[in-house]
């Protein structure tokens, strides 16, 4: 082949995904488009903003001045950090355990329990507000970080994510460690753990959302300033004889940005990882 | 001797097995299913939630739904969210995730990162940004009139039928990206080969998509439609944080009505809202089973 | 060495645990910071400097009054009050349910040493549960119907022309109005619906009688109700999808040439300051003419089961809200917060002119009116009947007939109401 067919046949094949590109671009474009708005309005004043202005304005700094003098911006971005951070680690060792547990050592039994636990996933939250309110209440951990994460750490949803990648793990490896002399508990967290990076990757994302965004719950067991998260600190400007749009636009980034920073850092792993979980 | 030492360590191997997925198990058991129970102990009981008293009859509660009209209305708009929205951003998402599994498409990376970017977005957030987009003077109808489809401001969220399809629009924004990264997955652990082999036989995109793409990513396609049935009846920021139901209860979800009726609107009435609730968990569990067992048919 | 260490951080602790101790301090929960916050730190400044400079107040802004009724249905359901602040603010449509279902959570404060007289008979009525005191009101929800006075006289009209006059009177000048000036002469939160409440008050109407909810057969409010659809079809008024589309569109984006609202509005016209002095306020029009009093909104102090420190809570609510003139000026400099309190009513700062209303003294008119807002029969599912009501008004744009939308409402809150 010469190289000028080469390039015929390159861009042959490009002229062809010409749609696939028009798509894409108008997908992309459609994605994208709200998440540029939310900036703009950002810099924006409240009736620019409801007026539907499209371009960057002159009014961040302003609307950043407003926003710390009414809210505890820094203290509440804390806060969804510290909640966030401890969610993910201790949600990512009890289901990761637990999907190593459920499908390296796998019997009937385990797969039978493993079953009644997907039921889980059907619990509408709304069901069991109340009752878990009452049970928090009761072990005294209202306003504290057990509150915010309890409910979440064991989900069925992360297990089957854990089991499901498991079963690339090889058990030769396994057998071959526990001739090693390797203790079962050993062999999760020297052979399992470093070779499930990207699982855990995936994992953590998807966790760090959830409970970043996370409201329903959190706004029912943490009450006062001291203790609130991004989420309801938005909700807090949007309410009252008159919203600010620009500040709240503002809020909403600062909202927004953590989850999709840590989406950008991770997303190669996360894709590693949600594929595994699909096998 | 030798096979007795054997055994112990097949015993404490599955020891260990059992206490690793131990603290786990224990944790839903006692944050799902415990509270559920309570819920339905719940269900069957009326008055003032710190004074509740069994209901008479036991049933009052669920009797009490069927002359409901707003749950009605509630349940209504729920499955037209499920019917409506959970097919195309289903077809959506595996389409997206077919053309960028294309090796010989550019910026593939790019791409998807940027569909996948909403999802990230907290729901309040997206939410009021999709409110301000769509409010009466806001955006959508600057541009609409600015190109000429309508003349006078449409009142979006105000109507029923238009509120309805914002939040259909909504949801499929920040969800596509979402379920389009499991397809994504899913292609990933099919052979490359088999495309290029139906690419020798001739077969048209169409062809591919619904004879080749859609059955293999079949387990995947159970797995998402689960989790968007389950999303999508238990929906309830949108119909909050959007049109809070209206106008005139024609947009409320049953989560949405459910939370009204145990803390949203002053007057709880836990017994009923959780009587409600169960009729939900009934709902979930039967769609995800038809969908397991539709999704499972093995030729 | 040690030991004298040791004693010493043991001193240190004594101390600081004694000094802990001894700081005057309490925690109240309100919602929306410029307005209620406004008035809880008006009072706060106040109590530190005539009574105790020690005493200090923990404020925590939540983001509306359902955030504090869940507080407290939660707390009740679970029986632990813990999670409680000392004082809360409470919203009046809501408290008597809220007493009567949980009457563990609040306080009784008939001892607190108020002048019970010297509030508002209305405004009282709410806070009052089976002739016992549970709350010191804070802010007055007298309606005040305000008009652009510029706009009125561009169609040949005065405020005086606009005063008791029928709301049939209100749709002939509205229709002028918008003919002229494109502006409404009305708008309101169509999800809301505050607008049918207020009008049928200013009858001396409710939406309950005996306890049940009085729609269908309800003459006064079908003629309410045709009016409001009358005035939205002729562009007369502007019903807003939500609260922030009425403030944020209708009022800020200056839409309209009339508010009327209870008077904690006023803080939100006052954003659009182009507007300032074109202003004044009067009373409601009425179904027959003649002046119309109604009051919407509005809240008041409750001290919850958790307060440790029940004297202190009871004396910096009797000092403050209960008639101490430097805290209600404050608050209504800082917050625009207007008391319900007749005496604090009458000190200098309410008498003073409004710039923003062309010079009108609004505030000592708007006490004023206060005193003739009619006691209507309430009741705890108030709010459902305003959704109802507002459905029906909703279905009747659409295209139903009066008669059979309010029977449908009727059927509705008659259904919410058996439980």
């Amino acid at each position: 082949m010469t190289d000028g067919s080469k390039k015929h046949a390159v861009s042959h094949i490009q002229r062809k995904l010409i749609p696939a590109y028009i798509f894409l671009i108008i997908v992309s474009f459609i994605s994208v488009f709200p998440l540029y708005w939310m900036f703009t309005a950002a810099t924006n004043t409240s009736l620019e903003v409801a007026q539907g202005k499209i371009w960057f304005g002159t009014y961040l700094l302003e609307n950043y001045k407003n926003l710390t003098a009414q809210q505890d911006l820094w203290q509440a971005m804390g806060n969804s950090f510290f909640y966030a951070i401890v969610q993910t680690v201790a949600t990512l060792l009890v289901c990761s355990l637990a999907g190593f547990g459920f499908e390296l050592y796998h019997d009937k039994g385990k797969d039978r329990l493993f079953g009644i636990l997907l039921l889980a996933m059907m619990v509408p939250q709304v069901a069991t507000l109340i009752p878990l309110f009452t049970m928090v209440s009761r072990l005294k951990l209202l306003n504290t970080v057990w509150a915010f994460i309890i409910p979440g750490i064991a989900t069925p949803f992360m297990i089957m994510m854990f089991r499901q990648n498991s079963r690339n793990f090889p058990i030769d490896t396994m057998e071959a460690s526990r001739i090693d002399g390797l203790s079962e508990i050993g062999i999760f967290f020297r052979m399992y753990f470093p070779m499930m990076k990207s699982t855990y990757a995936a994992a953590a994302v998807i966790t760090f959302m959830n409970s970043w965004n996370a409201y329903m719950w959190p706004r029912t067991v943490m009450k006062g300033n001291s203790v609130q998260t991004m989420p309801m600190l938005i909700a807090n400007m949007s309410n009252g004889y008159a919203v600010d749009y620009g500040m709240l636009m503002l809020g909403v980034l600062f909202c927004s940005l953590p989850t999709i920073i840590v989406f950008f850092v991770l997303q190669k792993q996360f894709a590693e990882g949600i594929t595994g979980s699909v096998k | 001797m030798k096979k007795k030492k054997g055994f112990g360590l097949l015993a404490k191997q599955e020891a260990a097995g059992w206490v690793f997925l131990a603290p786990a198990s224990l944790l839903i058991f006692v944050m799902s299913f415990y509270p559920m129970v309570q819920a339905f102990i719940n269900s069957l009981k009326t008055g003032s939630s710190a004074n509740m008293k069994w209901a008479e009859p036991l049933t009052k509660n669920y009797l009490r739904m069927f002359k409901d009209k707003v749950f009605m209305t509630s349940m209504g708009n729920t499955f037209m969210y499920l019917i409506i929205q959970v097919p195309i951003m289903l077809i959506l998402a595996i389409l997206l995730a077919q053309l960028l599994n294309n090796k010989d498409l550019k910026f593939r990376g790019l791409f998807r990162t940027l569909i996948f970017l909403p999802c990230a977005t907290a729901l309040v957030s997206y939410a009021l940004i999709f409110k301000t987009l769509f409010s009466n003077e806001g955006l959508i109808n600057a541009f609409l009139k600015g190109i000429g489809i309508i003349q006078e401001n449409v009142n979006w969220l105000g109507q029923s039928g238009t509120a309805k399809a914002v939040i259909i629009i909504a949801l499929l924004w920040r969800w596509t990206g979402y379920n389009m990264v499991f397809f994504l997955a899913g292609l990933q652990n099919i052979e490359y080969s088999v495309y290029e082999a139906a690419n020798i036989d001739g077969a048209s995109g169409w062809k591919t998509f619904w004879n080749i793409t859609v059955p293999l990513l079949r387990p995947v396609i159970v797995m998402t439609g689960i989790m968007s049935i389950n999303g999508t009846l238990q929906l309830y920021d949108e119909s909050v944080n959007l049109t809070n139901g209206g106008p005139s209860n024609t947009t409320i979800t049953m989560s949405h009505y459910i939370y009204n009726n145990s803390l949203g609107q002053g007057v709880a009435n836990f017994g009923y809202a959780s009587a409600l609730a169960m009729i939900v968990f009934v709902l979930v569990a039967v769609l995800a089973f038809i969908n397991m067992k539709v999704g499972d048919t093995r030729d | 060495m040690t030991k004298k260490l040791v004693s010493l951080v043991l001193a240190l602790c004594l101390v600081l645990g004694v000094s802990a101790a001894m700081a005057e301090k309490l925690s109240i929960t309100v919602w929306d910071e410029n307005f209620n916050g406004s008035a809880i730190k008006a009072a706060v400044a106040d109590y530190k400097a005539n009574v105790d400079p020690e005493f200090d107040v923990d404020l925590t802004i939540v983001s509306g009054s359902s955030d504090v009724e869940n507080d407290i249905t939660l707390a009740a359901s679970s029986g632990d009050y813990s999670n409680l602040p000392d004082i809360v603010l409470f919203q009046d449509h809501y408290i008597q349910r809220y007493v009567l279902d949980y009457p563990d959570a609040w306080k009784n404060i008939d001892d607190a040493g108020i002048n019970w007289d010297d509030f508002g008979a209305e405004k009282l009525s709410y806070s009052t549960v089976n002739g016992v005191h549970y709350g010191v009101p804070v802010d007055n929800g007298t309606v005040i119907m305000a008009y652009r006075v510029d706009l009125l006289e561009q169609c040949g009209y005065t405020i005086a022309d606009m005063t008791g006059i029928t709301w049939d009177k209100f749709l002939e000048v509205g229709k002028e109005v918008y003919a002229k000036t494109g502006k409404a002469l009305l708008s309101m939160d169509g999800s809301g619906n505050d607008l049918p409440y207020m009008m049928l008050q200013a009858e001396g109407e409710s939406q309950f009688k005996d306890g049940k909810a009085n729609i269908a057969g309800n003459e006064k409010l079908a003629r309410i109700i045709k009016v409001i659809c009358d005035m939205v079809n002729e562009h007369v008024l502007i019903l807003a999808n939500d609260w922030t589309g009425y403030t944020n569109e209708t009022i800020m984006q200056d839409q309209v040439a009339g508010v009327m609202n209870g008077n904690w509005i006023i803080p939100t016209m006052s954003q659009v300051t182009d507007n300032s002095g074109k202003w004044q306020i009067t009373t409601m029009p009425t179904l027959d003419g003649g002046e119309g009093y109604a009051a919407n909104g509005g809240s008041s102090l409750y001290i919850t089961a958790n307060c440790k420190n029940e004297e202190l809570a009871k004396k910096f609510l009797a000092y403050t809200f209960g008639g101490s003139t430097e805290t209600y000026d404050n608050a209504l400099r800082n917050g625009g917060v207007i008391t319900c309190c007749i005496s604090a009513g009458k000190s200098a700062v309410y008498s003073e002119g409004v710039e923003f209303f062309n010079g009108q003294a609004v505030y000592s008119d708007i006490v004023a009116m206060g005193a003739n807002v009619p006691i209507i029969e309430q009741n705890d599912f108030h709010y459902t009947v305003r959704t109802s009501i507002g459905n029906a008004i909703q279905n009747i744009l659409n295209g139903a007939d009066v008669e059979s939308a309010l029977q449908e409402a009727q059927e509705q809150i008659d259904f919410a109401m058996d439980i």
